[in-house]
């Protein structure tokens, strides 16, 4: 099978440039193993302000509204954040006393959404804050089983019962001036937490929950919706397990479920991801990257792999593939002319793209650059 | 008698102190237990979990090879819910001198030992793990036992009897009269409240910390601490504990525990200055699976999830540098007789398998301070929870049909498991999905069982020991913490503490399945969760 660029790894990174470039008249096909980061998305673009133009029609043609506004985002955890470009149901604040008194609401059973944890960081910054338990008959079922209250499937439930939230809420409601409610809503309908806040009369606060992210679910599915609208070819569930190089040049690859049906491409981009996404791969040895065998940027002492103090920036998380200043991921210290890294397998390889969501955007938008030249 | 007086007051809160003071409070003493930090901190957590047959000592010591022995059929009747009876192979390598296993054998059945030689082909119908390559097997009965739930069970059952526990509780001095102790001066760790408390004799049971302890009373004591390294193994790999048979060394126990299983030992000896924050060395990470996967071939490509570290308080008679040669028997002085200090008995040395033993010894000693004439029952009495011989039992005594979250809880809980409140779906609801954990066992250990932090959490639950090693469940037991203790702003604190600690034991061992989780955790923590 023959494409114009043939993208490895289907998440952020990967659906941007596969969108852009279908959108530019290429055909691609995308590899993906199903999971990628964007199952914990915190909604927020890291280290993005205002989005680039392309950016904007990418997500606007596949029907995901951003936002950005300079101040602070809510945590989950009660804590305030540095703003960044963010879709558009995570609230900004320009400052984090964004309301007078609070209603903090979750669903009874519910452990994956931390009530206690953000009123009392709400009330340290000096809101006052109530917390209120819904008892919804329709969650019965998930309570059953006793895994099964989680934010996905409360999300499948809330894409049906939302408006019964709504006047639950209203009843709840007394003086407050905000609500802030758990972020398990529009999985699928995405006008929904829109339609959540014009039904209640408080400004209402969509804050996240512990993964998978509900945001970050919904815009996988939108994202890979548009690209194959486009025309884009979605290999699910499959994996690059081979590549067929010649000189500086990648010829094709060998994916697990299309065996020796090669994929052709004029290009290629690697868009695996960092190692929790295996993109790279490690033992006690080295860290390396698995399909190309390209060259990768770590400290070979194992021992400066970590910092002991968990919370600390962890040297791990900088390592990635190395790449020239175009994004050519290099082997043996030679740039292969049709093969790009980008998104999370670079790690922080070049600071000035950013990091996370930032760093997948702008860097498939600078390759998809490139290969259009 | 004033609420600050007791009969005997118990400095240590390992598997001895729980073990000297359950026995006590059987024989009627008032007593009290005091701890600078939780229970089961000290070696009583950081070792194999090994109910030993005594088969490792037979040839080098055959005292303790018949103390193990006893104590082990002795805890597989009164502390059932605690162990797993798998049995136990010592397995001869193509490197191995085979001549060994007769003299091993040998001094086995001296000590009263079950120890039969089977065939090669025989060891590997029984353990399909087992190094293929073996040229020798005996099969003994060695076992498993979870020292979390054992010291919490005897520690349950002193307070059953009327004893009274202090966790983090600091002894920051003792209350002298000429040549006797009175009593301590304490500290809570974590209030800063100062407290004073009497008792006629007083039991050092510290563990390697007993030396320090000893030393504030003005008593040397020849310890000498000798650190031991093991890796936990993210599968249960083998159903029988895998021993090598040769003179004891490094890294030649591979015990099945649970769902995981552990490699050990190494043998360092270390100063006391380290004794509080022990640390695994590369090299030790590296001798212990190198060594291990002769064991247990497939373990090279299993997942090791921790590493950990103990330190043993052997008692020295010399400078031996590796602290093998000194014998782990059991060691509790009378300092009246010993020092000429009245009032104070140090019970040391031994091993997590003879506690129950050595918690004879030293109650049998107080009370024979104190002119009590009751016999020692701890013997022959099932600990709280294990009146069932096994959780099968428990489990279908109180559910129709368990499920195998049920079946999970009375594994850990015995027969205490009926007691777990279920009167709702939410109580069952589960905070830690890789142990299988409810809110109910949650609540209940909160209630019940002296937990202040996440970390006193896992030891009496289990919550964070599994395979995601606290990334799902430490936020959401946060929660319950907070809410029971009325205070988010220390819990913040506590969930950070927790991580970090399960971070301790994972960065020795990070590269591939472990580096991954922790790329997870370390970022949904940062920045999607915002800790």
């Amino acid at each position: 099978m023959k494409f114009d660029t043939v993208i490895i790894g289907g998440g952020l990174a990967g659906l941007v440039a596969g969108i852009s470039l279908q959108r530019k008249g290429q055909s691609t096909a995308i590899v993906s193993t199903g999971q990628n980061a964007l199952h914990f998305f915190s909604g927020s673009f890291e280290s993005m302000q205002e989005a680039p133009p392309e950016m904007l029609s990418v997500f606007g043609d596949a029907g995901i509204r951003l936002h950005y506004q300079e101040g602070v985002r809510l945590m989950p955890l009660g804590s305030f954040r540095p703003s960044c470009l963010s879709l558009e149901d995570i609230s900004l604040f320009s400052s984090p006393q964004f309301a007078r008194k609070v209603l903090v609401v979750n669903f009874m059973g519910y452990h994956d959404f931390f009530s206690s944890f953000l009123a009392e960081g709400l009330e340290k910054q000096g809101m006052q804050c109530r917390i209120r338990l819904l008892n919804l008959p329709e969650l019965e079922k998930l309570e059953q089983s006793p895994s099964e209250m989680r934010s996905v499937q409360i999300a499948r439930t809330m894409d049906r019962i939302w408006e019964k939230v709504v006047q639950e809420v209203r009843v709840l409601l007394k003086d407050e001036d905000t609500v802030v409610l758990p972020q398990v809503f529009g999985l699928q309908d995405t006008s929904v937490p829109g339609r959540i806040k014009q039904g209640i009369p408080a400004q209402v606060v969509f804050c996240g929950t512990q993964p998978p992210s509900v945001p970050g679910i919904r815009t996988q599915m939108l994202l890979k919706r548009r690209y194959e609208v486009l025309g884009g070819t979605y290999l699910m569930g499959d994996e690059a397990v081979e590549a067929h190089v010649h000189e500086a040049r990648v010829h094709s690859i060998r994916t697990r479920n299309l065996d020796s049906h090669y994929l052709e491409a004029g290009h290629f981009i690697l868009a695996t991801g960092g190692l929790f996404s295996k993109g790279l791969r490690s033992n006690p040895f080295s860290i390396f990257e698995p399909v190309f065998g390209l060259d990768v940027d770590y400290n070979p002492d194992r021992n400066a792999w970590y910092d002991k103090n968990f919370a600390a920036d962890q040297p791990y998380m900088a390592y990635g593939v190395k790449t020239d200043a175009t994004l050519h991921a290099l082997s043996g210290g030679i740039p292969f002319e049709n093969l790009f890294a980008i998104g999370s397998v670079l790690g922080q390889t070049h600071p000035e793209l950013g990091q996370a969501g930032g760093l997948a955007v702008r860097s498939a938008l600078e390759v998809v650059d490139q290969i259009m030249k | 008698m004033n609420a600050n007086e007791f009969d005997v007051i118990i400095i240590g809160g390992g598997i001895t102190g729980a073990g000297t003071q359950r026995d006590c409070a059987m024989r009627g003493l008032r007593t009290l237990l005091v701890e600078r930090s939780d229970i089961a901190t000290g070696a009583t957590g950081r070792n194999h979990g090994l109910l030993h047959s005594g088969a490792r000592y037979a040839v080098n010591d055959p005292e303790s090879a018949r103390e193990c022995i006893e104590e082990n059929m002795i805890l597989r009747r009164i502390a059932a819910h605690c162990i797993d009876e798998t049995d136990g192979l010592f397995i001869t390598l193509p490197e191995d001198d085979l001549a060994y296993q007769a003299r091993f054998v040998e001094a086995c059945k001296r000590a009263g030992i079950a120890a039969e030689v089977i065939d090669p082909s025989e060891a590997r119908r029984l353990e399909p793990s087992v190094n293929p390559e073996l040229i020798g097997a005996v099969k003994v009965p060695d076992g498993s036992v979870d020292p979390f739930r054992l010291c919490a069970a005897n520690m349950l059952d002193a307070k059953l009897h009327g004893g009274q526990v202090r966790l983090y509780t600091e002894v920051t001095g003792f209350i002298r009269e000429g040549n006797t102790l009175k009593g301590i001066h304490t500290r809570h760790l974590q209030s800063g409240e100062e407290a004073d408390f009497y008792a006629p004799v007083i039991v050092n049971a510290c563990g390697i910390w007993g030396h320090h302890i000893a030393e504030m009373a003005g008593i040397k004591i020849g310890m000498y601490p000798a650190k031991g390294a093991l890796l936990i193994f993210a599968h249960r790999v083998n159903n029988v504990v895998i021993n090598r048979c040769r003179k004891p060394s490094n890294a030649d126990i591979l015990v099945p525990g649970d769902t995981v299983c552990v490699i050990g030992t190494t043998s360092t000896h270390i100063p006391f200055e380290e004794c509080d924050n022990v640390a695994v060395t590369p090299d030790e990470v590296n001798l212990l699976i190198t060594e291990g996967v002769k064991l247990a071939p497939s373990l090279s490509s299993t997942r090791i999830l921790r590493a950990y570290a103990g330190v043993r308080p052997l008692v020295s008679a010399d400078d031996d540098p590796t602290g093998r040669n000194i014998s782990r028997g059991i060691v509790c002085l009378d300092h009246e007789v010993r020092d000429g200090l009245k009032g104070f008995v140090t019970i040391t040395g031994g091993k997590l398998m003879t506690y129950r033993l050595m918690a004879e010894m030293a109650t049998d000693l107080v009370c024979k301070k104190l002119g009590v004439d009751k016999a020692c029952e701890t013997a022959a009495t099932p600990l709280p929870g294990s009146e069932e011989s096994s959780y099968e039992a428990v489990a279908k005594k109180i559910w129709e049909a368990p499920s195998t979250a049920q079946k999970a809880m009375a594994s850990r809980l015995g027969t205490r498991a009926s007691r777990i409140r279920n009167n709702t779906p939410y109580d069952d609801a589960l905070i830690c999905e890789c142990e299988e954990v409810s809110v109910g066992e949650i609540n209940a250990a909160i209630e019940q069982m002296d937990v202040s932090t996440l970390t006193d959490l896992r030891r009496r639950t289990r919550i964070g020991m599994g395979t995601c090693q606290g990334e799902f469940c430490a936020c959401r037991a946060a929660s319950l913490l907070a809410k029971a203790h009325g205070c988010v702003e220390k819990e913040r604190a506590d969930l950070a503490n927790f991580l970090n600690e399960r971070w301790k034991g994972n960065y020795p061992i990070s590269w591939g399945d472990t580096l991954r989780e922790a790329e997870y955790t370390q970022w949904v923590y940062k920045h999607v969760l915002g800790l």
